[in-house]
């Protein structure tokens, strides 16, 4: 991969939370890579920082937020030096996003029309209403809603069609990046199959980049051809998808696996894991994962693990080297019980 | 116990709360003691060594806020009138809230057409000005304290009513008073022994806020010239100052009731609005 | 827009019951006064002729139904008997005062709300400073403060110590108009209008404000602002044409109990400015018992309120395209 390919870097990136009871680590010394056209998974539980690092890219993130160490790289320039004009015209243009929950993301006393050109307004000066017009026209065609339904208010559309009209609004001015926060976890599973069958649909036209949060890994595989696994505001894992979902390295990996149905149609129980994400106040020392991890030796309790790359994958735990026989382990569901039980 | 951990709460954490209290505790003493405070009678006019009327005189150590028109002393008046503020305010919004609460609690209870009917007659109340209605109602009857609050409960009750009416609709969802339905509880004891005690709260909320209603709609009919005859009230000592056009000079006489009333009705909406945030979070007035 | 049109038919139906039970209030009212009811009609003063009239028109000697039945179908006639005072239909009596409590009451509201929009988007966008402590103390101070008194201030202030408007009244005494335009649109006019519509205005914004201001909080953390933070917008479009569009919607509903209220601070304006309009009118009819006169102002002003709800219904349904219509 040669350096001129990445489109955005982020090294060591920290970010934290200021309240009155301390700071909260919601990213703690994340690095990430995205190169021109590449399309990667964030998956993780909810709270576990995957939203905060993507709306730091846009610098989204509200004051009580702070960039505590590390710096993003959007093509070779550090984001946080970039003056106010400069983020402005980046927001959209360069870096575009799918919201979490297009519910409550389209302005509901606006019509759709005029809020995906607004966006063309904004960043696209001297063009003809005409043209946007048109504009607007094609790309509710392309995510397969009548153009003559932009004259509608959010109101009027069902929860799938502002999904995809969220989705027309995100790539309305070709960007090269496209962050997708959770764009489908609102909606209903038949709908949820529909908007992911469309965003594929249109990956074969869209060239850019994406970034695809979600705390289902199915999702992930349906998409991207990269995956990052995201706990407590650190990666504790990441590859290509087929390596990373066919060969978890990470007990973390393991158990969001066991989680959710297998996309191959074996038939398995789902196990979650037990337990609940750490205080990221006052996280304890070693491995952030230790107690929830079935697996969790003397030395996970104390050292954080070294995160280790091999062929452009990277994992984070003290017993990679023993990871074959750790899996055999995991396939039992009562070894995350008892867990559990053993910590009470 | 529950119930009055919850009523003081608030104290501890809000300062608005408790500087409302405050004021309030502050009015309630001068009431109580006004005779005791007030140095000479409200109505006794005073001379000076020459034997004239001291008419329109600047505050001194005699006569703390000055003297009237009339010769008459403003502090033992602005005193004096603290207890009419405070019966009225009080009176008022505990029969408003009274009656507001009840409705709100048939209405919501019964709903369908009892509710329609009422939240039908609660909207037409909303269209009538309730001042000149006020006023027409006093002048008609006569003024008077008891006609004054009578034209104060005939109007404000709709704010009461529509809020509890809210609240009980979606108490009624709730389990507990499914299961009190079931096991046979009739409808007048699941509306007082279930539901009621859970509205009490916010109807609290409304005593504090119809206080300030009462005393505010006092002060007004007495500086249009209908409050009760006899009594000495705030809305009168500035219907006296403005009628003798000595308001322009005579500030002393102008500004002190009018600063005894704000903090009256301030202080019913500071103790309101923050124990409605105890009471109901979610809960706006409209 | 067919919808919206059948929507003002039925706020227009609604109106009309409103204004029906007003007038059954009146007549109640009115009759509700100790002694003699023919009182309310007849004047001690009035010719023999002429109270035999009235008795006839107001079927006086006729049972309280078949009365009712007069007042009503006078009442559509606009007919509220004759003021004891003038002589004349109580109508033409109120006349143009009408007008100028309209005039009055759009201005001091128009203030209301443009100081509660204003102050409450730039308090909430200010969250957690001095300026917004000392804008709600404020505000609430103002909002606890008797009107009138506050007409008193602003009285002795502006007109007598620093004698830069006018001490009361519409326009200069001894000033002729031809025509209905010259009343209203000179400057004198617009120096009388000064300092009772700002008394009125002050005194009404607190609740738009206090309004404006919480709701304007909750829209700045609704998904779709940080989208449109997303989109590139600048601070100011983000404020003006999302944040302060959806915040505006609480604050129109507030306008309709507002107008309510707004109403009887006009009475107590009114009467401390001496303008001559309808509150004032009923505050000297009812002070000279020319109860034909205060029926006929009672119901003119229960008509303003009225159609100022209307007006804040219909905005409302404007401002948001959520209201189902129907």
């Amino acid at each position: 991969m040669s350096r001129d390919n990445i489109l955005l870097k982020i090294d060591d990136l920290k970010l934290y939370y200021h309240t009155t009871a301390g700071y909260v680590r919601a990213v703690d010394g994340v690095s990430l890579n995205v190169a021109v056209g590449e399309r990667l998974g964030l998956v993780g539980e909810s709270g576990c920082g995957k939203t905060t690092l993507m709306k730091a890219i846009l610098r989204l993130l509200p004051a009580n937020c702070r960039q505590m160490g590390g710096e993003m790289y959007y093509k070779g320039k550090a984001i946080s030096s970039l003056s106010e004009k400069e983020i402005k015209k980046m927001r959209w243009q360069e870096i575009s996003m799918i919201p979490q929950s297009a519910m409550n993301a389209l302005d509901p006393v606006y019509r759709i029309g005029a809020q995906i050109k607004e966006a063309m307004k904004t960043h696209q000066k001297g063009i003809s209403s005409k043209e946007i017009q048109e504009r607007a026209a094609n790309i509710f065609e392309l995510v397969g809603i009548n153009p003559k339904r932009l004259r509608d208010y959010p109101h009027q559309f069902s929860g799938g069609m502002k999904q995809r009209a969220a989705i027309a609004m995100a790539l309305v001015l070709d960007p090269n990046l496209i962050i997708a926060d959770e764009p489908t976890t609102a909606l209903d599973v038949i709908v949820q199959a529909q908007i992911l069958e469309r965003i594929n649909a249109l990956q074969q036209r869209y060239s850019g980049s994406l970034i695809m949060i979600t705390h289902d890994i199915s999702v992930i595989a349906q998409t991207c051809e990269k995956v990052a696994v995201m706990y407590a505001g650190k990666i504790m894992e990441y590859g290509k998808v087929r390596d990373v979902l066919n060969n978890p390295l990470h007990p973390y990996t393991l158990g969001l696996k066991n989680a959710f149905p297998s996309l191959l149609g074996e038939k398995k129980s789902l196990i979650s894991i037990p337990g609940s994400p750490p205080d990221l106040i006052k996280p304890q020392p070693g491995c952030l994962f230790a107690p929830r991890c079935p697996f969790a030796i003397a030395v996970c309790q104390t050292e954080d693990p070294p995160a280790k790359e091999e062929d452009g994958r990277i994992v984070a735990c003290h017993r990679l080297a023993e990871m074959e026989g750790l899996k055999v382990l995991a396939e039992d569901e009562t070894i995350w019980e008892r867990k559990v039980h053993a910590g009470d | 116990m529950k119930f009055s951990t919850k009523l003081f709460g608030f104290i501890k954490k809000d300062t608005a709360g408790a500087i409302g209290i405050c004021i309030f505790i502050f009015f309630v003493i001068v009431a109580l003691f006004a005779p005791l405070i007030s140095p000479y009678d409200p109505g006794a006019m005073h001379f000076d060594e020459t034997g004239a009327l001291m008419r329109i005189h600047p505050p001194s150590f005699q006569h703390l806020f000055g003297t009237t028109w009339m010769g008459r002393d403003v502090f033992s008046q602005v005193v004096m009138g603290t207890r009419i503020a405070l019966f009225v305010g009080i009176l008022s919004a505990v029969c408003v809230v009274f009656i507001g609460t009840n409705i709100g609690l048939i209405a919501g209870y019964y709903g369908g057409r009892i509710d329609n009917i009422i939240m039908r007659i609660v909207d037409i109340i909303y269209g009538i000005p309730f001042l000149p209605f006020a006023l027409i109602l006093v002048a008609v009857m006569g003024p008077g304290i008891s006609n004054i609050i009578i034209a104060i409960i005939l109007i404000t009750w709709r704010n009461t009513a529509r809020v509890i009416r809210a609240q009980v609709l979606t108490i009624k969802q709730r389990a507990y008073v499914e299961a009190a339905r079931i096991s046979g509880a009739s409808n007048f004891r699941i509306m007082y022994k279930h539901i009621a005690p859970n509205v009490i709260p916010l109807s609290l909320v409304y005593i504090a806020l119809s206080m300030g209603t009462g005393i505010m709609t006092e002060a007004s009919l007495s500086f249009l010239g209908y409050g009760a005859p006899e009594v000495p009230s705030w809305g009168k000592i500035l219907f006296e100052c403005y009628n003798s056009q000595a308001m322009f000079i005579a500030w002393w006489w102008m500004i002190p009731p009018g600063i005894a009333i704000t903090l009256l009705v301030l202080s019913g909406f500071l103790v309101g609005r923050s124990y409605e945030e105890v009471a109901n979070p979610r809960l706006r007035e409209r | 827009m067919k919808s919206l049109s059948k929507y003002i038919a039925k706020r227009l139906l609604q109106m009309v019951i409103t204004l029906f039970v007003l007038s059954t209030l009146i007549f109640l009212l009115f009759r509700l006064v100790p002694g003699d009811p023919v009182s309310m009609y007849l004047d001690a003063g009035m010719s023999a002729e002429a109270k035999e009239m009235l008795m006839k028109q107001f079927g006086l000697d006729k049972p309280l139904w078949e009365q009712y039945v007069i007042f009503i179908s006078n009442l559509l006639k606009g007919e509220f008997g004759i003021s004891f005072q003038y002589g004349k239909q109580a109508l033409a009596v109120i006349g143009d005062s009408f007008w100028n409590t309209l005039i009055l009451m759009a201005v001091s509201l128009f203030i209301a709300f443009t100081i509660g929009i204003v102050g409450g988007a730039i308090l909430a966008w200010k969250r957690g400073t001095r300026l917004e402590l000392a804008g709600i103390i404020g505000v609430l101070t103002i909002r606890c403060a008797p009107v009138f008194w506050l007409g008193m201030i602003l009285l002795s202030f502006f007109a007598f110590r620093y004698q830069l408007l006018p001490l009361g009244g519409m326009n200069t005494p001894g000033t002729n108009f031809e025509t209905v335009y010259a009343k209203y649109f000179n400057l004198d006019f617009l120096k009388h209008l000064i300092l009772p519509a700002i008394t009125a205005g002050l005194s009404a914004a607190a609740t738009p404000l206090l309004v404006m201001r919480t709701s304007m909080l909750e829209v700045i953390k609704e998904d779709f602002i940080e989208l449109t933070k997303a989109k590139g917008l600048s601070d100011r479009e983000i404020l003006f044409k999302h944040a302060l569009r959806n915040a505006l919607l609480p604050v129109v509903t507030v306008f309709a109990v507002q107008a309510g209220l707004a109403i009887g601070g006009v009475v107590l304006v009114e009467t401390v400015f001496r303008w001559p309009g309808m509150g004032r009118g009923i505050v000297l009819a009812v002070a000279a018992r020319d109860y034909p006169v205060a029926q006929a102002a009672f119901f003119l002003i229960g008509a303003m309120t009225i159609m100022f709800n209307l007006i804040a219904d219909i905005l409302y349904a404007f401002l948001d395209p959520r209201v189902s219509l129907d």
